[in-house]
């Protein structure tokens, strides 16, 4: 088969960081050849450079068989080359017609709008992919999956030949995630190919035939997706070896005595939900979206008032009306959206983590010491292992996994009985999820007690010595260590 | 049907128009004097300026950010087209004098431009930063003071296009020729706001700078323009208000940007950019000079009018947010019914 796409030897620096250090990619025609590596790896680079955005400092870009000295942004889209960003590229405040509108009209240098050709390419557009919307619909009040499709269906507005989606599936639930993938295989269908860039295993698996694999702006291999497996796609990722398996083996199941029991507890979200925890043990509790596993969470941390039922934390009845009980009780949760409630982004990674301990560190007359702040903070971050230069630097600038790290350290810090994790791996890559997961191993052999609320089966079975399934508000399995496998997850989970 | 109901509920403009037909009866059932011929024209001649001014403030907010300039653009660049047509004994037709200020309207609206554009900074604090720049060449430098309108604005000034007289007080109004001046900047910002693909432009780099840059909008250059475009409106504006006083004022200029903002803000406009409308503008702007006009027939005192103003732009700013509050309610429940 042809290749579609064949870039050689591209290198490219900023500011005398090396960005990619010869990046060779081959698609062939047709397929869905998939580009993955941790964050920083060069993945956006080398779409950049292929679009157009990025001027190489070396290599060759080769579209459909044609080279290309110096490429373009109006180049790339000219030879069908056409990215779908994270962020979609669209327009809130406009309407879906505008949206699909825009580019083409633009692009034939018209001057003037004309109503009826702009819905005439906005029907034609959403038409390639079968896609229903309320085309006078301001974008903004579309749910994301709607707005993915609106950027997809422009793509292939100007004759598309190469499509590249960069982490496509990252603010989609599964369902969208199902949707997304039955179009994907429509496209190639129709001789379209895919650049599906991703760092999530089970999807790369799924969708795509071949893989490249980026690292530290190096090839890493480059593969038929039939010869990979899971184990060598986190290798090649990582340089670093991780066994999922092993790590959950490895935990021991030692348990203390009992420090929360929750007895048929009712609140919005779910009902009648009884379940005990010991003394360094990890219990996960997952289900699907909307199955009332984060508001579980919340009212364990006092966010989410109980209607019926009781906590009891240490054998007494604990009133968890708002979160200063709840902390005072030693309970911890790390929430489920990092960004915005667990870090105060334009901070510093000392303040963000000593945050929670601004009382127990302040001086006599509640004057806050730099020094035992600046101490604090270096304890964890040396524990922890953020990989960081400068604790002074905002927690904006770290990669997802350090800033998960970060919001881990922060309740940390407070030393708590009962740690409550809402996904706690979710956006992060595969290195730092299993440092968070051998961290969660560490934390409970030195008895702390630890809840796991997560949708990625794999992670429960690797962390967890037992789990709730939760589905609408209701728990429909229990699961023991030797029955953790992703066969009766999934079960319990319908 | 049921959905382009729903839509006009959701537009702000929708509901800025309720409140001043409501207002409108209940000053009319006071004082019987609301709809008399000669409120009525004196309500479109105070709108003139202000609703000039709200086209700058409009296209400002939409695309880039604040523009708290044009008071002060209006008023250096009418001074100095006044001053020159005076210097130079100039008696043509009188747009060229509006001509004259547009250029230096055009030229401190770039320099606004230039330095939002080329160094992005932003847009409130560099035309405050301009508007002390041009208050102090105003009355620094060029030490304006009151001053007569040459000849050819003069004759313009005394020109009506409408005189009405209150059969039953006996108390006449004049609708000047500026009014047209209005009407046509309209008729012009609404054709290219939405049927020109810069105009499109405007609203679209207001939405998503980056999206609008990917898709081919050449966003520094548009708003370079709307900066341009801003400091030409204007100058027409303060040409139109020396006009209607029948001389150049220097201090009657200043201060008058928030009362603008406040009324495009109640028509619909977002702060944050990429939403409002023309149609927004003069509602907004219609509201508020209903409040400070006609307040007083009902007996309501010159300052309780300000206590009114206030309440009305706390009240007419907090719509959308009630709105949206009100629109995530109903996504929510959508997504739970889903997922059961």
């Amino acid at each position: 088969m042809e290749n579609i796409l064949s870039v050689k030897g591209i290198k490219k620096s900023f500011g005398g960081v090396h960005a990619l250090k010869g990046v060779d990619l081959t698609i062939r025609k047709g397929e869905t050849h998939c580009l993955a590596g941790e964050n920083g790896c060069g993945k956006s680079t080398i779409i950049k450079v292929i679009s157009g955005f990025y001027k190489p400092d070396g290599g060759t870009i080769e579209v459909d068989g044609r080279d290309y000295p110096v490429m373009t942004p109006a180049d790339a889209i000219k030879a069908g080359v056409q990215v779908i960003y994270q962020d979609f590229s669209i327009f809130p405040n406009l309407t879906v017609i505008e949206n699909l509108a825009f580019n083409q009209v633009l692009a034939n240098g018209k001057k003037f709008v004309n109503k009826k050709e702009f819905r005439k390419i906005a029907e034609e557009a959403v038409a390639k992919i079968n896609f229903n919307v309320d085309m006078d619909a301001l974008v903004e009040t579309l749910p994301v999956a709607d707005k993915q499709l609106i950027a997809i269906s422009r793509a292939l507005l100007d004759n598309a030949k190469l499509i590249i989606m960069d982490e496509p599936t990252t603010a989609l639930t599964k369902k969208e995630v199902k949707r997304l993938f039955e179009i994907i295989a429509d496209l190639k269908k129709n001789g379209i190919t895919i650049l599906f860039v991703s760092h999530k295993l089970d999807e790369v698996f799924e969708i795509s035939d071949s893989i490249t694999i980026l690292r530290s702006g190096e090839n890493v291999i480059s593969c038929p997706a039939s010869e990979m497996t899971e184990e060598k796609f986190a290798y090649y990722m990582t340089g670093r070896h991780f066994d999922n398996q092993e790590l959950a083996d490895n935990k021991k199941r030692t348990y203390g005595e009992e420090v929360l029991s929750v007895e048929n507890l009712s609140a919005p979200g779910f009902e009648d939900i009884s379940f005990k925890l010991h003394k360094g043990e990890i219990l996960g509790v997952t289900g699907q979206l909307g199955s009332g596993r984060t508001e579980l969470s919340l009212s364990l941390f006092g966010l989410n008032r109980p209607t019926a039922g009781r906590i009891m934390v240490e054998g007494k009845e604990a009133k968890l009306t708002d979160v200063s009980k709840a902390e005072e009780l030693g309970i911890a949760l790390v929430p489920e959206d990092r960004l915005t409630e667990g870090l105060f982004l334009p901070q510093s990674i000392i303040k963000n983590i000593t945050v929670t301990r601004f009382d127990a560190l302040a001086g006599r007359l509640g004057f806050i010491r730099e020094d035992s702040l600046v101490e604090e903070s270096a304890k964890w971050v040396k524990e922890l292992g953020v990989a960081t230069k400068n604790h002074e630097f905002p927690v904006q600038t770290l990669s997802g996994g350090n800033q998960q790290k970060v919001v881990l350290a922060k309740w940390l810090a407070n030393n708590p009985k009962i740690l409550i994790l809402n996904g706690p791996t979710v956006g992060v890559d595969i290195g730092a999820k299993y440092d968070i997961h051998k961290l969660l191993h560490k934390l409970a052999a030195d008895g702390m007690a630890i809840i796991v609320v997560s949708d990625d089966t794999a992670e429960v079975i690797a962390t967890c010595d037992s789990a709730i399934v939760m589905h609408d508000g209701r728990i429909t399995g229990i699961l023991e260590k030797e029955d953790l496998t992703e066969a009766k997850l999934a079960e319990a989970a319908i | 049907m049921k959905k382009q109901m729903n839509k006009v509920l959701r537009q702000t403009e929708f509901w800025v128009f309720l409140i001043i037909i409501f207002l409108a009866l209940i000053i009319q059932a006071r004082s019987g004097a609301f709809f008399a011929n000669n409120n009525i024209v004196d309500i479109m001649r105070s709108m003139i300026c202000p609703s000039l001014y709200a086209v700058c403030a409009l296209l400002a907010f939409v695309s880039t950010g604040p523009d708290v300039s044009f008071p002060l653009v209006a008023a250096l660049s009418s001074y100095l087209a006044i001053t020159i047509s005076i210097k130079i004994n100039y008696d043509g037709p009188w747009f060229v004098v509006y001509l004259i200020g547009m250029f230096f309207g055009a030229l401190m609206g770039a320099l606004n431009g230039f330095i939002i554009v080329k160094y992005k900074f932003p847009s409130l604090i560099v035309t405050l930063g301009t508007s002390s720049l041009f208050s102090g060449i105003l009355l620094g430098t060029f030490e304006a003071a009151r001053m007569d309108l040459p000849a050819t604005l003069q004759r313009f000034a005394e020109l009506s296009l409408l005189t009405v007289k209150n059969e039953k007080t006996g108390l006449g109004s004049t609708l000047p020729m500026t009014f047209l001046i209005l009407v046509a900047v309209y008729i012009a910002a609404y054709l290219v706001l939405n049927y020109t693909m810069v105009g499109r432009g405007v609203y679209a780099i207001g939405g998503d700078e980056i999206s609008a840059e990917r898709a081919g909008f050449n966003v520094k250059k548009i708003r370079f323009g709307i900066f341009v475009v801003n400091g030409m409106i204007a100058s027409i504006a303060g040409l139109c208000y020396a006009v209607m006083s029948m001389r150049y004022l220097p201090n009657e200029y200043a201060g008058g940007e928030m009362v603008v903002i406040a009324a495009i803000i109640l028509g619909g406009t977002r702060m944050t950019g990429g939403i409002g409308t023309l149609k927004g503008c003069i509602l907004g702007t219609l509201l508020l000079t209903m409040v400070t006009n006609s307040l007083i027939l009902v007996g309501i005192s010159v300052y309780w009018q300000k206590v009114f103003i206030g309440a009305i732009i706390i009240i007419g700013t907090a719509i959308p947010a009630i709105q949206s509050i009100f629109g995530k309610n109903k996504g929510k429940k959508v997504k739970g019914g889903e997922a059961a």
